[in-house]
């Protein structure tokens, strides 16, 4: 009932896409195409994020601590609710100081005419001629699929199906093309939520994070206009809006959303719940993506730097 | 912040602290350590100690805390490396004469005509606050250590300081020492007093996060729905967690691709761009 699997693609060709993230719509749309359609009215898709294939250690909220090796190239073993996490922020704090970490995580760009798209793979290195010192990173895509109440029995979702799925612009020039470098079942309820239940009884509140954006108002007829939930403790004032375009088939709607990234108080009164429900996503579209959160316990901070400072100061 | 604090606050100087803080760091621009350094540019004194600590807490926003590792095999240079292209600026955006170059960048004893020079000059952006963080740059750790500085005299504490955005469609507008970052288009500022424009918090402690203070903002000062350019660059933001490399990025990935002429872009300027880095 509770499944979710993750993928973990590896970019095999330049991308001409969203450039944010591969939405959940468009990796639904490559992986519908190949199965059958009770398969596919079964499946939910989550946004695709990008993340290098680097060195790195596990953040501090993992369930794993230290030196991971190379972290972005296999899926890291999920025990505790934060190790969904590890590959859903794009700034991947995860990569190591002792290199150069932000020219890691930065898209190397292509030119195409006007265009501007994303390499799969960036070159580092002496000069030209000393060719032997080059070394690479890769590209990688991580995201997960689940399936509709009842319909548990389609994951996972066969390495064959997923393989070769083809996302963002031209596409008939080998452009995004994805191969799995891996995939997991995970069992949600499972996991340890042992830092959101001390937040649960704690008075100290917990904080959202919009992982990806939150669908206000669509125009596609299978969705209606939403309010900002009553379990955030901001007003839409506060928010960062944008509108964006949803494609389905041959026509494109327009969706405003709360752009993601963006940090919310929550007034809920169950945060192991809200926990639970933002992993399978909230709001109309989520099935495709939108509307993923995580929840942060009072006292975490997404800039490991402030925390081992805040113990810093109190020792 | 407070060690450094201590030692400036002994130390007899009779330059004005905003002065100060614009020359501070001149030493990198000609390949010197702080120890190393001539304590004499173009007749005036360089190479002093920040007051407040925000010198160090600058550095802190761009750099890991500790000792240094060289973090880019084989590019042990002050010259800093393009995040955008991979290639050492210094051969794609020569200077002829740095020392020259320099001269406006300290000579004056005005603090707002230094803050403006260091805001328009492309000079300090050939180099880096460290060897061994080659993708950092010494133009805006200098900007970023004069806003703090600035803010700390008027009372401000670190958390209380906000990275703010000219509003989208309003007049750019530099304010002195605040504004650390200027294109054609829009100017990003630290300070205690947003005044109205949109702002996020930058946290409890100086740290390298840039990503995460830039993806809280309630505004982004360019119109991402506008142009896909710009959607590229804010995606590449909140990749970014070192202060002086975003902001270096933003101005180099303005100057080569203009987004805010649209998808126009001027042709050719970035075909030789690559993913090739250094």
């Amino acid at each position: 009932m509770t499944r979710l699997q993750q993928v973990l693609f590896k970019l095999d060709g330049q991308y001409l896409g969203h450039p944010y993230f591969v939405t959940g719509n468009a990796l639904f749309n490559a992986i519908a195409r190949r199965v059958d359609e009770q398969v596919a009215r079964a499946l939910n898709v989550s946004h695709g994020v990008f993340l290098p294939g680097e060195y790195g250690e596990y953040p501090l909220a993992a369930s794993q601590d230290g030196y991971a090796g190379k972290l972005g190239q296999s899926l890291p073993e999920v025990e505790a609710y934060e190790d969904l996490f590890v590959f859903r922020d794009p700034a991947h704090r995860w990569l190591l100081d002792s290199r150069p970490r932000d020219a890691h995580n930065t898209h190397p760009l292509q030119v195409h005419g006007d265009r501007v798209a994303f390499d799969s793979t960036c070159w580092f290195g002496r000069p030209k001629k000393m060719r032997d010192h080059r070394r690479s990173v890769s590209w990688y895509l991580h995201c997960y699929v689940h399936a509709q109440p009842g319909d548990d029995d389609v994951l996972p979702v066969s390495t064959d199906v997923l393989n070769g799925v083809q996302v963002g612009g031209a596409r008939n020039y080998e452009f995004g093309k994805l191969s799995v470098a891996e995939t997991q079942v995970v069992d949600v309820e499972a996991l340890d939520f042992s830092r959101l239940e001390a937040a649960q009884r704690s008075d100290e509140s917990c904080w959202i994070e919009l992982v990806t954006p939150f669908v206000l108002e669509t125009e596609h007829p299978c969705g209606d206009a939403q309010s900002i939930p009553w379990w955030w403790g901001v007003d839409k004032s506060e928010l960062r809006c944008r509108e964006t375009r949803f494609v389905d088939g041959d026509e494109t709607y327009a969706v405003t959303t709360v752009d993601h990234g963006q940090l919310v108080p929550y007034t809920g009164p169950n945060p192991v719940r809200t926990a639970v429900n933002g992993v399978y996503r909230v709001g109309t579209h989520s099935r495709f993506g939108f509307g993923e959160l995580r929840v942060w316990p009072p006292g975490a901070d997404r800039v490991p730097e402030r925390v081992v400072d805040r113990e810093g100061d109190a020792a | 912040m407070s060690d450094v604090s201590v030692s400036s606050d002994s130390v007899k100087s009779d330059v004005e602290p905003m002065v100060a803080v614009y020359r501070h760091d001149v030493h990198k621009a000609r390949s010197r350590s702080h120890e190393h350094a001539e304590h004499e540019l173009h007749g005036v004194r360089v190479n002093e100690p920040v007051p407040h600590g925000a010198d160090a807490d600058a550095a802190l926003l761009s750099r890991p805390r500790g000792e240094p590792e060289q973090t880019v095999d084989a590019h042990e240079s002050w010259y800093r490396l393009s995040l955008l292209t991979g290639q050492v600026v210094s051969t794609t955006e020569a200077v002829d004469d740095v020392n020259a170059a320099l001269r406006e960048l300290v000579e004056c004893e005005d603090a707002e005509t230094l803050h403006a020079a260091w805001v328009e000059s492309s000079v300090p952006a050939l180099f880096s606050e460290s060897p061994y963080y080659p993708y950092t740059s010494l133009k805006f750790h200098t900007l970023l250590a004069a806003a703090l500085l600035d803010n700390y005299r008027s009372g401000f504490e670190f958390d209380e300081l906000f990275l703010a955005v000219t509003p989208r469609d309003a007049a750019r507008e530099i304010v002195p020492h605040q504004t650390v970052l200027a294109t054609p288009g829009f100017a990003l500022h630290v300070t205690g007093e947003p005044d109205g424009r949109p702002a996020a918090q930058l946290g409890d402690v100086p740290a390298r996060s840039f990503a995460d203070t830039w993806a809280r903002l309630p505004e982004l000062p360019f119109d991402v729905d506008a142009s896909r350019l710009w959607r590229v660059l804010d995606a590449q933001l909140r990749r970014v967690r070192s202060w002086s490399v975003a902001l270096q990025y933003v101005e180099e990935f303005v100057a080569a691709f203009e987004p805010e002429s649209n998808s126009q872009r001027r042709r050719g300027a970035a075909e030789s761009r690559g993913g090739r880095r250094e």
